[in-house]
């Protein structure tokens, strides 16, 4: 865990795995609970008949946005303290599509993959294996990919920066931009034959 | 549409729309609280008037010291080789690109170190580097370098060796040690421009 509840000492170091392994189990079963688990529901983003993976994924990250951006104004958090992925931009997007075409393939995201064992799902078991064969190969093939993997290092990026744009007029950009978009998914689904699963 | 997605919908772009009326949070960077504690705690901020002198006596260009004085005091009596940067102007663009040069040692002096430290807060919030402050300001200056009193013959030679430079420095300073006392700055010299007389036309020429 990053937050800073550990590294100030508010939370002791021991407890570190024992809430991430709690944080973990409550993410698991939010996605089961939310249907997550079924290849089908991510399959309807491609198909347009299910949605609900862009509503999920835009509802987290603009809730997520304005509370941090609110909370900063505040003075309740530093948000210059937030640990920011560092943006290598090759790996980014041969990586991107690795995974984008395996979520069109198999229907899971690798977390949504162990719901699906854990509900006992064959499909879920062979994705699963195939991510587990994945990692094999990468780890013993990682001299070769090694360039690949660390270069163009930009640091934590920020795409409002990038852009050179005001931090805040970005974040309203883009809450418009994801209650446009529900709008419009609302819209192709009711367009789309169902599909019931 | 679900009467309760319109409703998120809206309270979600209002909260948008509010950011757009906050000022940008990179406006107030300041060092994190809890460093600042420990740097408070930490002296070694504080540098003797010993060994400030020395570095005066051999011109360190490294070294850059700010009497945070208001600019009359500064006037009537001040470190030569000091810089006047009275603490109310601290934060102005001339001043602050002063303070930003990372390859200078920045030091604050003051009559006591008080204000100095005022100074050198303000200036570690804003994240400030290799900033510090004259221990004892101005007045222990005087008293240790101009005033220097002369150890006992019975003092250690580290004692004696200290007075020998303490007095040494205050001749580079200001001449001879009787003139210590009061050292008074030399009259400015008035500096008359000669005109040169014009030359007369040169008639004709080559």
């Amino acid at each position: 865990m990053v937050g800073p509840l550990i590294p100030m000492g508010v939370i002791p170091e021991a407890w570190n795995n024992v809430i991430a392994l709690m944080l973990g189990a409550g993410f698991g079963f939010t996605l089961e609970a939310s249907g997550f688990s079924s290849s089908r529901k991510i399959m309807g983003t491609f198909f347009g008949y299910d949605f609900v993976v862009l509503r999920v994924f835009f509802t987290a990250a603009v809730t997520a946005m304005t509370g941090i951006i609110y909370f900063d104004y505040m003075g309740w958090m530093d948000a210059s303290m937030l640990y920011i992925n560092p943006y290598y931009v090759m790996s980014a997007i041969v990586g991107g599509i690795i995974m984008g075409l395996g979520f069109a393939l198999g229907g899971f995201c690798p977390g949504t993959s162990f719901c699906g064992v854990a509900i006992g799902k064959i499909d879920a078991l062979f994705f699963t294996i195939g991510l587990f064969l994945g990692v094999f190969i990468f780890s013993e093939l990682y001299p070769l990919f090694d360039k690949l993997y660390n270069g163009q290092d930009m640091g934590g990026a920020k795409i409002y920066d990038l852009l050179g744009m005001r931090q805040n007029v970005f974040a309203f950009l883009l809450i418009v931009a994801a209650v446009g978009m529900f709008y419009f998914a609302g819209f192709v689904e009711k367009k789309v034959k169902k599909v019931e699963y | 549409m679900n009467k309760r997605y319109l409703l998120l919908a809206v309270i979600v772009v209002l909260l948008g729309a509010g950011m757009l009326f906050m000022p940008n949070s990179n406006d107030n960077k300041q060092v994190n609280p809890e460093l600042l504690l420990t740097a408070i705690d930490d002296p070694s901020r504080f540098l003797t008037t010993d060994d400030i002198t020395d570095r005066l006596v051999k011109k360190d260009p490294a070294l850059l010291l700010l009497d945070v004085r208001p600019a009359a005091q500064f006037k009537s009596f001040s470190i030569p080789g000091s810089v006047n940067l009275p603490v109310d102007s601290l934060l102005s663009a001339a001043s602050m690109e002063m303070l930003k040069q990372d390859a200078k040692d920045k030091v604050f002096c003051s009559n006591s170190d008080v204000t100095a430290d005022q100074a050198w807060i303000i200036s570690k919030r804003l994240g400030l580097k290799r900033i510090y402050v004259m221990q004892g300001g101005i007045n222990q200056w005087f008293n240790t370098i101009v005033k220097a009193t002369k150890p006992a013959e019975s003092a250690s030679s580290k004692t004696l060796e200290l007075y020998q430079f303490r007095v040494a420095a205050c001749q580079h300073f200001y001449g001879s040690p009787e003139m210590a006392a009061a050292p008074k700055p030399e009259p400015r010299k008035t500096v008359t421009v000669i005109k040169k007389a014009s030359e007369a036309a040169s008639g004709g020429g080559c």
